[in-house]
């Protein structure tokens, strides 16, 4: 029984080895990516506008999706109900932002 | 397989996920934020449906210098990765890497502030006030909404430094750091979507 809550014990350790600071450097440089190609296209933008549209919001929803995953720890086991709150909230932005582009100039 | 034992005297691995209150904590947060994101999404509906009322006042693409702006990313973006650094350390139980890289935080925080600040009193030397068009009383309160919650967070990670100087890394501290970390990440996910919306799409004639 002892040496059997040993071996609990030590696997909870080794489970719980701290993690490195490295994927969180890779998130980081991952955004700076997305945000200089955010930027160079509007710069260096001699190109469709609905086409620049669609980068800007690619690059952006790419970058907040690296950045909860990662450094909110939306990607950890427990998440389920923090997941369901920020989509409740995505989905009446979703609806107001819709209203607003297409709705108010009709 | 879940029960931990833990040496008597030192922290749990996750010390804001060791007692039900830290965990609720947390949950509650996440609730939080998604209020937030309802409120700065209607912002940002209001910001995209009179972008272009501008009356007799500068325009966007008039007014905005991406440069500017590129700095001001750039630094967030690094004051959220020093807020990882934070909470890491906080996890290795190293209250004063924590402390130090909870202090980098907030000064990268003033420095944002300080450029935003910079920026809006230049643009009312522009011509660009707060009431001068529909355009420019939507930018304010949009970019002014982000301004003041990183102003907030900065001085809610002050207040913690001086709690974990007084009463150090314990279980009911630790989620009170957790918490303001996610804080801090939530206020420059805002940010990617501000100069995305605002300032880039402003430059897109």
């Amino acid at each position: 029984m002892a040496s059997n809550n040993h071996s609990a014990t030590e696997q909870n350790t080794k489970r719980h080895k701290v993690e490195g600071p490295k994927k969180h450097i890779v998130a980081f440089i991952f955004s700076i990516l997305l945000t200089f190609i955010a930027f160079a296209t509007v710069i260096g933008g001699e190109i469709n506008k609905d086409f620049i549209y669609i980068i800007l919001l690619g690059t952006a929803v790419l970058q907040v999706f690296v950045q909860m995953a990662f450094w909110m720890h939306m990607k950890d086991r427990g998440h389920r109900f923090a997941l369901i709150g920020i989509l409740t909230g995505v989905f009446v932005v979703f609806t107001c932002v819709i209203m607003a582009e297409y709705w108010v100039w009709w | 397989m879940s029960a931990h034992t833990h040496v008597e005297g030192q922290l749990p691995h996750e010390p804001e996920k060791a007692t039900l209150e830290g965990r609720n904590k947390v949950l509650g947060f996440w609730l939080f934020l998604g209020g937030e994101t309802v409120l700065f999404g209607t912002l940002f509906a209001a910001f995209l449906a009179l972008r272009h009322q501008v009356l007799d006042g500068p325009t966007a693409n008039h007014l905005f210098d991406l440069k500017l702006v590129a700095f001001a990313t750039a630094i967030l973006l690094t004051s959220s990765l020093t807020s990882v650094f934070a909470i890491q350390a906080m996890h290795q139980q190293k209250v004063k890497s924590l402390i130090n890289w909870l202090i980098v935080t907030v000064l990268l925080g003033v420095g944002f502030l300080i450029l935003e600040i910079y920026e809006f009193v230049h643009y009312v030397g522009e011509g660009h006030g707060f009431t001068t068009s529909a355009f420019s009383s939507s930018f304010y309160t949009l970019v002014g909404f982000h301004g003041a919650h990183v102003l907030f967070g900065i001085m809610w990670i002050t207040l913690l430094i001086i709690q974990l100087k007084r009463k150090g890394l314990t279980v009911v501290t630790a989620p009170k750091v957790y918490v303001a970390g996610m804080y801090w990440h939530f206020i420059d996910v805002v940010w990617v979507f501000i100069f995305t919306v605002v300032y880039l799409m402003g430059k897109v004639v």
